[in-house]
């Protein structure tokens, strides 16, 4: 049978890759960008679960609206990126470091 | 075993391994793939709990649009790939550390008696028939979310005025448009009215 | 939509409609008239004001009213608040002008993105279910990513807004996954449900901790304590001053309102989880805020870490759970954010043409080149270090002594200690000052609305002081204390 518990620890193991992702990959920012959506999928994946078990909608709603504003931080994230390669020419996150203190 | 564990069980080694492959793998365009991958095994997952509108829209709009941007920008910059990935395997064994405990933790909790058992939260029966999930969720959002609604419509505004406040640049030699220009433009600097004397006519 | 709902939210449309009106303006405005822009701003948040001033919202006996199905909150402290967030915003908007024209960078974007940070804040403040907080957070989240990133010719810039975009997406993530958690274990996204959840359920409260792990760990980022506080320095050093000025006075109302309604209107049942998780981050910060902040030789730097310390002391007033407590944090807050705004106005005033001020050694011999200026920055800084008479003192005093009450013995004394070794780097500011020799002797000029703005808010720092007496009840009472 498929218990809430299931579709959580498929939430939970998501997310957990995306944190891992963001210590991981010292050197790519746009990989950056795209574990923080595998994070923000693994929270969706939990208010859905959550919004089925509990029998009201107000998860799926919550949802979308995470999906709106994933896809604003995403343009916005993506604009910031531009921006500092412009100014680089680099996205290495290791390369970042005229601030330091 | 029933279909719906079939289905599940399918799909979710799918977005695991997926989303493995985009924290690992070298190419951040092969990354961005295995993300979109991600996101269509978690609409399939989505399907089973009867969320049928998220999941399209996950697909047509995360997929369709964001996976796409973002497909964009990495081809547009022309990056290095090989001093990208250098220092990974420095960092690996921290991350797995990391990864394996928040997990464990994780799971721990999830699957502790009497949280989210079936106990706890025994199977839901299936909507019926006839149901409409895209109407429950349009009134829903259209009453009690009005608010956040509107400001979710904020949201994508700041997200576009952001972006071209960041972005939009003036080339050398480019021709543009000046809106302050456009709009303030008098009949006078537009048109010129030229005093003509008549053709005098053909005889015939 | 019935027009209680609309009414309740007046201050709210009126800002949205003026940012948009603003947006649109700028296409017909000539670029050598600009000023225009900035006028409508300042009359955008003195109309703000007199709306929510003028809203005679509240029924018999009652302290708040809800709007929007309870996703919506007026109350006293919201009010307050909101009325601060004005104040101090037409405060950097006079500060934030005259740098914007001396870097070149005087340009719509500023106005109408802080705007709706402005916006995002209110809704924040007032936001009374999951949703409400997490979209106003992100709204002024967005926005202030997009702001440091505002000089696009700059490479610390640039860098600052993806560390701060990059780590508060990630804090977002936690706070979501908090979120779905608190949702999971009640059912419900507004905060007064989630209250009433939670007191009904006996015993087994393991998944809301795991949630609240989550929660605190999300508020612990935006807010900016120890060990979250990693983005801090880098933002405040990299973006431009004006913008810095913003991001130090402005989001920090929200944070505070957010963490009483999330932690207190919803999750008050939890106290004793989060109080212990919250004094451990208030003591580091305020441990680590002051001991970094002496090493620095950039003042941004320096008043960067500075701020970690005092969000450590805005957290020490939210442990007793209290009303006094919650009065004593959010007089802190209000307080910190006008004179982080005069420290930034002072470091805007003193950048010459296209170089910051953004070296401890700019304010050298400040007195020789002007004793007022001098003045001004001597009094800044000694209610920073919370002197006795200055406005920074009865801040610390009333939220170390709402630690004392609540039996935190360990933690007022150990924030007494650090802010007398805190008061070191704040007083060397005065020396440097008073009694070194200036590295150069060009008068400093400034257009005459900035010298009243940065004189008031000079003054204030004593006169607040000098009568803290009706400011302290104004936010005592917005608790019911």
């Amino acid at each position: 049978m498929l218990t809430l518990a299931h579709f959580l620890s498929l939430g939970a193991i998501l997310f957990c890759l995306g944190v891992a992702g963001i210590f991981l990959n010292r050197k790519n920012v746009i990989i950056l960008l795209m574990c923080i959506e595998l994070m923000l999928l693994a929270v969706n994946m939990n208010f859905v679960a959550f919004s089925r078990f509990l029998g009201n909608m107000d998860g799926q709603v919550f949802v979308f609206f995470i999906l709106t504003v994933a896809a604003s931080e995403a343009a916005i994230g993506l604009a910031i990126l531009v921006v500092l390669f412009r100014n680089r020419r680099t996205i290495n996150v290791a390369e970042l470091d005229e601030l330091k203190g | 075993m029933p279909i719906t564990e079939i289905v599940f069980y399918v799909f979710s080694l799918v977005m695991v391994s997926a989303g493995v492959a985009v924290i690992t793998v070298r190419n951040p365009v092969y990354s961005a793939l295995f993300l979109v991958l991600a996101f269509f095994s978690s609409a399939a997952i989505w399907l089973l709990l009867e969320a049928e509108f998220l999941a399209i829209v996950l697909i047509l709009v995360y997929v369709g649009a964001v996976m796409v941007l973002f497909l964009f920008v990495v081809m547009m910059l022309d990056i290095n790939l090989t001093p990208l990935k250098e220092g990974f395997i420095r960092y690996l064994p921290v991350g797995i550390v990391v990864a394996v405990l928040m997990a464990a933790e994780l799971l721990l909790v999830i699957w502790s008696k009497g949280s989210f058992d079936q106990g706890a939260f025994p199977i839901p029966p299936p909507n019926p028939v006839g149901f409409s999930n895209t109407k429950a969720l349009g009134e829903l959002l259209f009453t009690n979310y009005l608010l956040a609604f509107e400001a979710a419509g904020v949201i994508l505004l700041v997200a576009i005025i952001a972006a071209i406040a960041l972005t939009l640049r003036k080339r050398v030699g480019e021709k543009r448009q000046n809106p302050a220009m456009q709009v303030r433009v008098q009949r006078d600097e537009r048109v010129r009215l030229v005093k003509m004397d008549p053709e005098p006519r053909q005889g015939n | 939509m019935n027009t209680t709902n609309m009414l309740l939210a007046a201050p709210e449309f009126w800002v949205l409609i003026m940012a948009c009106v603003i947006l649109i303006a700028d296409l017909f405005i000539r670029e050598e008239r600009r000023g225009i822009i900035h006028m409508m701003a300042m009359i955008t948040l003195v109309f703000a004001a007199i709306i929510t001033v003028r809203g005679d919202y509240l029924s018999e006996g009652l302290r708040s009213a809800t709007a929007f199905n309870g996703s919506f909150i007026r109350d006293p402290m919201g009010d307050v608040l909101k009325l601060f967030s004005f104040f101090i915003l037409g405060i950097v908007y006079v500060y934030a002008k005259f740098y914007l024209r001396q870097f070149r960078m005087f340009r719509t974007d500023f106005y109408t993105l802080t705007l709706f940070a402005l916006l995002g804040v209110m809704l924040l403040i007032s936001a009374n279910s999951l949703v409400t907080i997490y979209l106003g957070l992100e709204l002024t989240s967005l926005s202030t990513y997009a702001l440091v990133a505002f000089d696009r010719e700059s490479k610390r810039g640039s860098e600052a807004a993806m560390k701060y975009f990059v780590l508060g997406s990630m804090a977002s993530g936690m706070l979501l996954y908090g979120m779905s958690m608190i949702y999971g274990a009640t059912g419900s996204m507004d905060l007064a449900d989630i209250s009433v959840a939670i007191s009904n359920q006996d015993g087994d409260s393991m998944i809301l901790v795991f949630g609240l792990v989550f929660l605190v760990v999300g508020l612990a980022f935006k807010l900016g304590v120890v060990p979250f506080h990693m983005w801090i320095p880098d933002v405040y050093e990299g973006a431009p001053a004006a913008v810095t000025l913003f991001i130090s006075a402005i989001p920090k109302m929200a944070g505070f309102a957010m963490a009483y309604r999330l932690l207190y209107t919803g999750l008050g049942d939890l106290h004793t989880d989060w109080q212990q998780m919250l004094s451990i981050l208030a003591v580091l910060s305020i441990v680590l805020g002051n001991l970094a902040a002496i090493a620095q030789t950039n003042i941004k730097r320096m008043l960067a870490y500075s701020t970690i310390s005092h969000m450590g002391f805005i957290l020490m007033g939210l442990l007793p759970g209290t009303a006094d407590g919650f009065g004593a944090s959010m007089y802190y807050v209000i307080v910190y954010s006008l004179m982080s705004a005069g420290a930034f106005g002072m470091i805007i005033l003193l950048s010459a043409r296209g170089v910051e001020a953004e070296q401890l050694d700019d304010f050298k011999g400040l007195n020789q080149r002007n004793g007022w200026y001098a003045a001004i920055m001597a009094m800044i800084m000694f209610s920073m270090a919370g002197v006795p008479v200055f406005v920074g003192f009865f801040a610390k005093w009333l939220v170390i002594k709402a630690a004392l009450d609540a039996g935190l013995l360990w933690l007022a004394i150990s924030a007494v200690i650090f802010s007398v070794v805190g008061a070191f780097y704040y007083l060397r500011v005065i020396k440097l000052m008073y009694f070194d020799e200036p590295l150069t002797e060009s008068p400093i000029d400034a257009p005459v609305d900035f010298n009243a703005v940065i004189s008031l808010n000079g003054l204030l720092m004593l006169g607040l002081g000098v009568f803290s007496g009706s400011l302290i009840a104004v936010c005592m009472s917005a608790f019911g204390a």
